[in-house]
């Protein structure tokens, strides 16, 4: 019976031998609606936590972009990600790029949403953005480490298990390390950008709560963490 | 959803139905395999029920004595926050022992993840209330509340570690090769219980409000009651 179902979730999470083949050789489109709809709902549900610190506007913001950051991450890279992978020398066509890269989102969706009652609790737990400045700042700030923390176990957990699926497919080590490396940097390069245009997450507290800043567009990811670096550095 | 797990290591012993509250306890403390190949094969809501009612015993007799510190409001207050915040903790790590079971790579569903929740529970509260009379004893003789909450937290950080063994343990007989992510997974449990025994303060001493009216991470509220001074 489980095998009729469209996503083995718990297989994929598993890492089952096979089921990554599985999910590649048989795409269909009832297959793809249920990865996009867990990862509308995994994100968002973790968005709506994460923005709901500051207000339900914020919440609902964020449950929308975070969503969208993966699925146009996937989409946007489906290319670049499909070339790659016969020139590191593993055969997927550009469709099963698309369904790996996605898969691995899935799970990292899958995760985020498992988290989402834990950060929830802490979020009640911390000092509202109506609080006096200092706790607003304290609060804000552990959000933001916890929220990292979460992103980072669903990252890491998301993108072993796609390691094991790409290490099946080569055969070998070597080719599932180097296309799983050359697609992080793709998608880190797209996804950190998406980020930086769709920012706020949190909504900080002494700014007004908006869908997307005013400067959006200005500057970039790596510009900012650059700058950031150079203040840390006082250069 | 998921199938029943089938017994990886099966032992005839541990498929004899386990009866009573007492049978409950026994496997508990000396025949953990019996307990998982049970909540796993069967997901007897009888056992799990046992589970509960051992935890739910266990959990208001130790808040008693955590009452007796302060009386008053507490002798009941303390018995009912504890309970609460224990199973609220359950409850709120839940999805996330599930996915992190599955990630680990044992076949678990999630009827199997609530029982071993209810599992980690059941022994935490029974180590729990067995550290009673000494908890008591020291309740008696000091009237520092910052001495008993410290003690307390010893108390409590001791048993769930061992809820935790008992948990890791599950899983392994489950079929999980790695404990990497339930490692993840069980400090996200220690966490989640200091920040709900902050989350339900007083628990040792007393205030105007049964509930605090000021919210605070555990850290935060720590570090001001060992440095009282600093909240002027």
């Amino acid at each position: 019976m489980s095998a009729s179902r469209p996503i083995r979730l718990e297989a994929l999470l598993r890492g089952e031998t096979g089921e990554l083949q599985r999910w590649l050789s048989q795409p269909d489109l009832l297959r793809i609606a249920w990865a996009v709809t867990l990862i509308v709902a995994g994100a968002g549900l973790f968005g709506a936590v994460v923005g709901g610190w500051r207000s339900e506007l914020q919440a609902a913001y964020s449950a929308v972009k975070l969503p969208l950051i993966l699925l146009i991450t996937a989409a946007g890279n489906t290319a670049l990600n499909g070339l790659l992978a016969p020139l590191l020398g593993i055969d997927l066509k550009l469709r099963q790029s698309f369904l790996a890269v996605l898969m691995s989102f899935v799970l990292a969706a899958v995760i985020l949403a498992s988290l989402a009652p834990v950060l929830a609790f802490l979020v009640w737990n911390l000092p509202d953005a109506t609080s006096p400045p200092e706790a607003q700042r304290q609060a804000f700030a552990l959000l933001q480490v916890a929220a990292v923390g979460a992103v980072a176990i669903a990252g890491v957990a998301a993108n072993l298990r796609l390691y094991q699926g790409l290490r099946e497919l080569a055969g070998s080590v070597a080719p599932a390390r180097r296309l799983l490396f050359a697609w992080l940097a793709t998608n880190l390069l797209l996804g950190a950008q998406l980020s930086w245009i769709a920012r706020p997450f949190f909504g900080q507290p002494d700014l007004e709560v908006v869908f997307l800043r005013d400067d959006a567009f200005r500057s970039n990811f790596f510009e900012a963490l650059a700058y950031n670096f150079r203040q840390l550095l006082s250069l | 959803m998921n199938t029943s797990v089938p017994p990886l290591h099966p032992n005839p012993e541990d498929s004899q139905p386990i009866l009573g509250l007492s049978g409950v306890l026994e496997a508990l403390l000396r025949r953990p395999r019996q307990l998982w190949q049970q909540l796993g094969q069967n997901r007897s809501p009888s056992l799990m029920l046992g589970l509960l009612t051992l935890t739910l015993v266990a959990t208001l007799l130790y808040g008693v004595v955590v009452g007796s510190f302060s009386g008053g409001t507490q002798w009941w207050a303390a018995p009912l926050k504890l309970t609460f915040g224990l199973l609220a903790c359950g409850l709120l790590c839940l999805p996330s022992l599930y996915v992190f079971a599955c990630l680990s790579g044992a076949r678990v569903g999630l009827l199997d993840a609530v029982g071993l929740v209810i599992g980690l529970l059941a022994l935490f509260s029974v180590l729990l209330m067995s550290f009673a009379p000494v908890a008591w004893i020291f309740s008696e003789s000091t009237q520092s509340v910052a001495a008993m909450g410290a003690l307390h937290l010893v108390f409590c950080l001791t048993a769930i570690a061992f809820g935790v063994r008992f948990l890791h343990q599950g899983l392994v007989h489950w079929g999980a090769p790695s404990n990497a992510a339930l490692a993840v997974w069980s400090v996200l449990f220690v966490l989640v219980m200091l920040q709900m025994m902050t989350a339900l303060r007083p628990l040792v001493g007393t205030a105007d409000t049964l509930l605090p009216v000021e919210k605070r991470f555990f850290l935060q509220h720590w570090a001001k009651n060992l440095n009282p001074e600093s909240e002027n």
